[in-house]
């Protein structure tokens, strides 16, 4: 009897101690993905400015002077208009690119002619270049077209780039079983109207994935603006805030949450999307 | 017999496939012969002059289409085309002279142009061959038939039965003018030599393998290309590692019943997703660095500040890089392990609970299988990302030289080295060509990976 007795409450124990060290790491993980997004916060509240008066993590003074400096101090550094550059561009490119990208991935997924296995083994091969390398190619493509240091030029480019990812949204068609369609087709629908009457709203999920991450790379990519765009008026945030220095630490800080913000409400908003969208496109049973 | 179950006994394998390539050559020629040998005299006219059959035939709408195309490739051709083709082979032949107000040629825009003339000939060649065929098609229409098909059918087949033609043509041209020419134009650079002295205006040359060699036999290239490549295929493997595992982790310790407010727990990971990665390299730099937080608290309690990033710290910087790079890419592993573990059918865990076993076992026999099974893809890209990352020490420690390096710091992957040699540094040529070979070995072993992963050879399962 008692030996009973004390097992139960061994394996009570155990499983306590299993919450406890559980939570124990949960916090720990919390702790380390926060810390360092709070350490920004605090440092777009303060006063003077300069990493160089903290106190270790936390500024001396507290003050809204980062953010006053951000939208009001415009000659040198114009934060809103880069902010409503970086809008522009992430919006069109995620439009045009998503709507290419999606294409792209139902014919692969659906269509079986001539080019396709040759096509996928050529796109997944290039994919695995350096991609700046590139760039000078870019460069003096654009150059030619006349569309440096225009926004349409980096639209351009990031949209017709984007179909190159679309073995994820590849993987989504993939798990839509085929019958669906046959079926459609039998009651005399057209391909297109397979597409666009039944395939596309079933799959929103993989449709809000493909959206978030064709906004989210003109949203923050660097490289290419840096290279295509001359007028200090016409960059995007990431270019501008690069331009900052360490004494403007907290500007770039004040910066860096107003443009993150945006980001992490749709990140918020559409996580159950992402997941799904994420893991059918990745499982192949 | 539908579209799909035909295509799939016909891709069914590679070796059929190469099997049947002599065969398929056969039927390409045979389709051509019977073409030429029994086309009227409209499909000649249309051989001639693109169109010119279909308006014999009164198809007006598509005549003038191809009759358009041929006049507009003409057009391009007296233009710009031809010079622009022949440009390609010779890359420039009047160097530019102040002196003599002689404007020159740039060889690296003809090079560009070249590749693009090329382009648009391969696609005039697919029209012109389209424009054949369809002539062909139009005189057995009426030979058997009697009638053609109309212009408004096909566009209608345009929108069902070749829905794809139509809507990868876009992506299509784009991805090529895009994605593809750059890297064909990178690729070239590599027989050039291009950089150093040799940047327009001065004119650019072919020279051959000529940049392999230099490669190999010049001292300063060698020892740091492998000192690098050592590094880079170390972090890869390493980076790939940390975030696989830890987001796996991470994902089953949410997955976990004792937790509650599992949306709150998991929300600290998302938000670090959220962020732009240059914002959160940027930050870190900021906090390792001299002035930073760290250095503070060091300072405070009576230690010499360290330079984590400094040009001496090796295995410091190394370290951070690996830490930065997991808080960046943990999340996302995180996310996609999350739904890849609701799809697991429970009744395996049930079964294995009743069979006694342990929580460690059914992880190793069920959990990881699976999961690894259904990531391969994945697991590949985040390796050749991580080859590539190009960010992290850009960032972190950018526009730093090593002792012993040639251009480079001892953090630096290979990307960030031809950055330095190419971008600033102008070494165009021998860059790319390190970059070729560097493509060719990460290419073969993803291609390798990814043919001989169960996700590539059942693709057809749910067909």
């Amino acid at each position: 009897m008692s030996t009973a007795k004390a097992k139960v409450a061994k394996a009570k124990t155990k499983k306590v101690l299993n919450v406890l060290i559980t939570y124990c790491i949960l916090i720990v993980v919390a702790f380390v993905f926060f810390f360092p997004c709070l350490w920004l916060i605090l440092a777009s509240f303060s006063k003077s400015g300069s990493i160089y008066s903290f106190d270790g993590f936390f500024p001396t003074e507290y003050g809204l002077n980062a953010f006053d400096a951000l939208f009001n101090d415009t000659v040198m550094y114009n934060y809103p208009r880069w902010f409503f550059n970086t809008l522009f561009i992430a919006v069109m490119s995620c439009i045009l690119g998503t709507v290419l990208t999606i294409l792209t991935a139902y014919c692969m997924s659906r269509f079986r002619f001539k080019s396709r296995k040759a096509m996928m083994k050529t796109t997944l091969v290039l994919g695995m270049f350096p991609s700046f390398m590139g760039t000078i190619a870019v460069y003096i493509m654009m150059t030619q077209f006349n569309l440096i240091n225009q926004h349409w030029g980096l639209i351009l480019i990031y949209s017709a780039q984007a179909p190159m990812g679309y073995m994820v949204q590849k993987g989504f068609f993939d798990t839509v079983p085929y019958s669906i369609d046959e079926a459609a087709r039998i009651d005399g629908a057209s391909n297109m109207t397979v597409f666009f009457k039944i395939i596309l709203p079933m799959s929103k999920p993989i449709l809000v994935y493909t959206a978030l991450t064709a906004f989210t790379w003109p949203w923050s990519d660097f490289i290419l603006p840096k290279m295509l765009l001359i007028d200090k008026d016409l960059y995007t945030v990431a270019v501008g805030l690069m331009s900052l220095g360490e004494t403007e630490f907290a500007r770039f800080a004040a910066g860096s949450i107003f443009i993150a913000i945006p980001i992490i409400v749709l990140y918020f908003c559409l996580v159950k999307y992402m997941i799904n969208g994420m893991a059918a496109g990745a499982v192949k049973e | 017999m539908n579209v799909a179950t035909k295509s799939k006994n016909f891709f069914k394998s590679i070796p059929d496939r190469i099997k049947k390539l002599p065969k398929k050559f056969a039927a390409k020629f045979a389709g051509a012969k019977e073409i030429i040998t029994q086309g009227n005299g409209r499909v000649s006219a249309s051989m001639i002059v693109m169109g010119l059959g279909q308006l014999l035939y009164r198809q007006w709408a598509k005549g003038f289409m191809f009759l358009f195309i041929q006049a507009a490739f003409i057009v391009y051709a007296v233009l710009t085309g031809a010079s622009d083709l022949f440009g390609f082979f010779t890359l420039g032949t009047s160097e530019s002279d102040a002196w003599y107000g002689v404007k020159g040629d740039n060889s690296v825009v003809m090079l560009i142009m070249g590749i693009l003339a090329i382009l648009i000939i391969i696609l005039y060649v697919v029209m012109y061959i389209a424009n054949i065929k369809d002539v062909y098609r139009t005189q057995c229409a009426i030979d058997t038939l009697k009638t053609p098909i109309g212009f408004k059918k096909e566009v209608g087949a345009l929108l069902d039965k070749s829905f794809h033609k139509t809507a990868l043509a876009l992506p299509v041209i784009g991805v090529c003018v895009f994605s593809i020419l750059p890297i064909v134009f990178m690729i070239l650079i590599a027989f050039t030599n291009y950089g150093g002295d040799v940047v327009p205006p001065a004119l650019v040359d072919w020279v051959g393998l000529a940049n392999f060699g230099k490669i190999l036999s010049l001292g300063q290239f060698a020892p740091t290309f492998f000192k690098i490549f050592g590094w880079n295929m170390l972090w890869a493997v390493l980076a790939t590692a940390i975030n696989y595992f830890a987001g796996l982790g991470l994902a089953l310790l949410l997955n976990k019943k004792c937790v509650k407010g599992k949306a709150i727990w998991r929300a600290f990971p998302i938000l670090a997703y959220a962020i732009p990665g240059f914002i959160t390299l940027l930050g870190f730099k900021f906090m390792f660095s001299y002035g930073g937080p760290i250095n503070y608290y060091i300072q405070q309690a009576g230690g010499e500040a360290v330079g984590f990033l400094g040009l001496d710290a090796k295995w410091t910087a190394r370290l951070i890089g690996l830490g930065v790079n997991a808080w960046i890419s943990i999340p996302s592993t995180m996310l996609l392990a999350t739904g890849i573990l609701s799809n697991i059918n429970t009744d395996l865990y049930e079964a294995a609970r009743v069979d006694g076993a342990s929580a460690w076992k059914q992880f190793v026999k069920i959990t990881l299988p699976y999961v690894l099974f259904a990531t391969t893809p994945v697991l590949i890209s985040q390796f050749i990302g991580n080859f590539n990352n190009f960010g992290i020490f850009y960032f972190l420690r950018g526009g730093l030289y090593a002792d012993g390096y040639f251009l480079a710091s001892d953090t630096d992957l290979l990307i960030n080295w031809l950055y330095n040699m190419s971008i600033d540094n102008n070494y165009y040529s021998i860059g790319a060509a390190i970059s070729l070979v560097i493509f060719v070995i990460t290419s073969a072993i993803s291609l390798a990976v990814y043919v001989l992963s169960p996700s590539y050879k059942q693709e057809e399962t749910f067909r």
